[in-house]
């Protein structure tokens, strides 16, 4: 764990310095990401401007939940951002047997290949939305309140690792998942405003099969008062764990198909 | 060094049915059929042994590096590398290979050569003495000092082979897989990355199994080659012995004005054969190759006679091929 | 009629891929269309109508502006900065025909296959089970084709100012980002541009992106009828005309530096 930790170390420093050589397109891939983001705030504004609550949530408060889905989503996206391309760049082209002959665990090289830099983009839009919601929520921003924001996040980003790492996973059976990957990403836009305002199935789909809805909506709703899901909010490290352990499994799985078919 | 007995890799092909109504029907009943890229594979290596390992595209040569290097997982038979077997213990097994696969990049795509290794370092938790030590080896007789800065995607074809194995050899593997380490390279990159090989085998004992298809790499570096076709092993053994029994054969090719009045000359009959035309080669062109072994005559002989009885318009002579030499063995056996 | 049948069954067998990312962005659209359907519905909930539209109107302006949206970001202008950025512009220009109308037809071409492909089919299902309101006038759905078609032309000519900018800038990416957001918001694509704030609907008057997608959408749903739709139709096509007029002009500058200057 500490070898692995210091080796991502060493990973991400090299990224870190291949984007400060090229500083402006980091620059403007961060302010594109902002600016589109930006954009679909503006829409929740405008429409809150002409009514006072949505379903029972007030404008901050849905704020709050799409601070969280992007804050979830910029962990996923700087860190794990690679899992989306291990069909195209990997298994197709045979360069996923570079990481076999390497002694690490290959999930672990796949991932540290590669660091996103929009997914600061998120990050600072996350951190605004975030520091513009909290204030107006009625919760006590004490230490221990922080500390399971946190957590909360940090599964939340975990969710988005474990659901996409189990569709990236099938591109071991049939080359290259993009394709499924990108239309279950989708779901995940689901989980930016309240669960409630969607039908009974669609809300079952994204608790228990797809767990999108831990990713913003539930753990939102741990620290709001009225929003009825307040337990459920608070399990979502739970869901975070069992997601991530049952696409790592699923990956092990792939992986020892991979290995006794080759591509 | 390397324990391989009864070594054997089935993969199973789907078949499918043509036309859309059979793409339909494999979604629901796939029917397989056995396909065998290795079988029954025995060989043993010893430490410090240069192999070539040899046979046409298809033969089953990169399935069986696959299966020494831990990538595949063989049906039956065993293998042993170090005492490990790899397939059982990547990751074990990993530390102590190098390799280095044809074209593409074991390095890091983006970030200077010189970060590529330093990742790697870290990868193979190579000591920073050793690790500065055997950089400065490298970069001398590989002659990588103006390329260490340099992004890998910005190299050409000869400097990026330069680097993959320097960086196959960085922490010091006591095997390493070399899978055409010289293919699309001019002659003097060529010679660079042999005597690099040669003085890594001599230094570090290093093991070195070399797949190919430049003659060249095989006679200056190994002693020893197995053959394989068809996922069998056709032969095992000396080098030398091989070349005097098949490599002898030469090949001319020639363009004539009119083939349709040619015969071979008189003073060459019974000495050299007319090579048949390989399918799909049109049989009018007006070219004929000659086969002959060079113990009982030139090249220049078998050029003179024809051009005193034939009009050429254009004559080339071809090397010994690894695939003629395989194909011979494969007619005549050994 | 057999050997077209047997044509489009062999396209159908190299195109699995294709196939596959079809649908998986067809499932992308259905996952849109939904969230529209119940965020809006849910914003309706204890009001019968927002800027002066009742819930019907505006699920039929949302769903509609957002399939008409989905157009907008492939345009001709990143085809132009692609080729000159690899240097075919200067193939392109020896040819026998004019780069910027063959880019042109070219899209409207990509727009007719998405338009049978993706954007009838999707309003098929919006018309049958999400109580899409069909244009309210026979003369309102001639008016909403043709301003449907002029808008996507002048979406076109603002993409190919950003595409004969990369003659001058290198990195067009960041341009690009920013028109999208830009029209991903003016053009009213998400809300109707009558639902921003009084001074952003001043300063939207005079941009010419309402034109795009407001325009259109409007007069289907029937908010802009008889001399209002005409005269928002002539203002399209006076942006239409400026637009055109500015392409020629800078593309012939650039034209000029290529062939004078050599690029």
């Amino acid at each position: 764990m500490i070898r692995y930790s210091q080796l991502y170390w060493q990973f991400f420093k090299k990224h870190l310095k291949v984007m400060m050589e090229y500083r402006l397109d980091f620059f403007i891939g961060v302010m594109s990401v902002v600016l589109i983001q930006f954009t679909s705030i503006f829409f929740v504004k405008v429409v809150f401007d002409q009514i006072e609550d949505l379903n029972g949530w007030g404008f901050y408060e849905v704020l709050f939940i799409y601070g969280v889905a992007t804050m979830g989503r910029s962990i996923h996206h700087i860190f794990f951002d690679n899992l989306w391309t291990i069909g195209w760049q990997y298994i197709r082209p045979g360069n996923f047997d570079r990481l076999l002959i390497r002694p690490i665990n290959p999930l672990f090289h796949l991932i540290a290949d590669r660091v996103q830099q929009d997914g600061f983009g998120q990050l600072v839009i996350g951190g605004l939305l975030m520091a513009a919601a909290m204030p107006h929520l009625g919760v006590e921003w004490g230490p221990v309140n922080l500390l399971i924001l946190l957590v909360l996040i940090v599964s939340s980003g975990a969710i988005f690792v474990a659901v996409n790492l189990f569709f990236a996973t099938l591109s071991f059976w049939i080359v290259d998942s993009l394709p499924i990957t990108f239309a279950a990403f989708n779901l995940s836009d689901f989980a930016r405003y309240p669960l409630n305002i969607y039908h009974k199935g669609i809300r079952w789909l994204l608790t228990w099969l797809i767990p999108y809805g831990f990713t913003a909506f539930y753990p939102a709703a741990a620290f709001i008062e009225h929003s009825g899901y307040r337990e459920l909010g608070m399990i979502t490290p739970l869901i975070a764990v069992i997601s991530c352990w049952l696409a790592y499994r699923f990956w092990k799985v792939g992986l020892r198909a991979f290995n006794s078919t080759g591509s | 060094m390397i324990e391989v007995s009864g070594l054997t890799k089935e993969y199973k092909i789907a078949l499918r049915k043509p036309g859309l109504t059979g793409a339909i029907q494999a979604l629901f009943k796939r029917e397989h059929q056995i396909k065998q890229a290795v079988q029954d594979v025995s060989f043993s290596i010893r430490k410090g042994e240069m192999v070539g390992y040899l046979g046409a595209n298809g033969a089953g040569k990169s399935t069986t590096i696959k299966m020494l290097s831990g990538i595949l997982t063989p049906t039956s038979g065993k293998v042993e590398v170090n005492g490990i077997v790899p397939y059982q213990n990547r990751e074990q097994n990993a530390k102590g290979i190098g390799a280095v696969f044809g074209q593409r990049t074991q390095l890091f795509w983006d970030i200077p050569v010189r970060e590529s290794y330093d990742l790697l370092r870290h990868i193979y938790e190579v000591p920073e003495d050793d690790y500065r030590e055997s950089l400065a080896l490298f970069t001398e007789v590989l002659d990588l000092g103006p390329l260490l800065s340099i992004p890998v995607r910005q190299l050409s074809l000869g400097q990026k082979m330069r680097c993959e194995l320097a960086a196959a050899f960085l922490h010091r593997p006591a095997v390493v897989y070399l899978d055409e380490p010289t293919i699309g390279l001019d002659v003097a990159v060529k010679q660079k990355i042999r005597t690099f090989i040669k003085e890594m085998n001599k230094r570090e004992e290093t093991t070195v199994i070399l797949t190919t298809h430049d003659m060249g790499d095989i006679e200056e570096l190994c002693k020893r080659i197995i053959i394989i076709d068809e996922g069998k092993v056709l032969y095992d053994g000396d080098l030398q012995q091989i070349k005097e029994r098949f490599g002898q054969k030469r090949v001319v090719h020639f363009e004539l004005e009119n083939k349709a009045g040619f015969a071979v000359p008189a003073s060459l009959r019974d000495r050299v054969e007319i090579v048949p035309k390989a399918d799909g080669e049109a049989e009018a062109s007006n070219t004929v190759s000659l086969s002959f072994s060079s113990r009982d005559l030139s090249a220049a002989d078998v050029i003179q006679a024809v051009l005193s009885v034939h009009s050429v318009r254009d004559l080339t002579i071809a090397d010994p091929k690894i695939e003629t030499i395989v194909k011979e063995i494969y007619e005549r056996g050994v | 009629m057999r050997k077209y049948y047997e044509m489009m069954k062999s396209q159908m067998k190299i195109e699995t891929a294709y196939v596959a990312w079809f649908w998986a962005g067809t499932f992308a659209t259905v996952v849109k269309i939904l969230i529209l359907y119940y965020f809006w519905t849910a914003v309706y909930e204890n009001r019968s109508s927002i800027a002066e539209m009742p819930l019907e109107t505006m699920l039929t302006y949302a769903v509609i502006a957002a399939l008409l949206g989905n157009f907008h970001f492939a345009g001709p202008g990143n085809q132009l900065a692609e080729q000159i950025q690899s240097g075919g512009v200067a193939v392109e220009l020896l040819r026998p025909y004019d780069l910027i109308n063959r880019l042109v037809w070219q899209s409207w071409g990509g727009f007719g296959m998405s338009l049978v492909r993706d954007m009838l089919p999707m309003l098929a299902v919006g018309w049958i089970f999400l109580g899409i309101q069909f244009p309210a006038t026979g003369t309102g759905a001639v008016l909403f084709i043709l301003s449907t078609l002029i808008g996507l032309f002048l979406a076109m000519y603002i993409d190919l100012i950003l595409g004969v900018l990369a003659f001058w800038t290198v990195n067009i990416f960041g341009l690009r980002t920013l028109k999208n957001a830009i029209l991903l918001f003016f053009t009213g694509s998400m809300v109707p541009v009558t639902m921003f704030p009084g001074w952003l609907q001043t300063l939207s008057q005079y941009m010419p992106f309402q034109s795009i997608v407001y325009v259109p959408v409007s007069i289907y749903t029937g908010t802009l009828a008889g001399l209002d739709a005409l005269s928002a139709m002539l203002v399209q096509i006076l942006w239409l005309a400026l637009m055109w007029a500015v392409v020629r002009v800078i593309w012939s500058l650039a034209v000029r530096k290529v062939t004078v200057f050599g690029g």
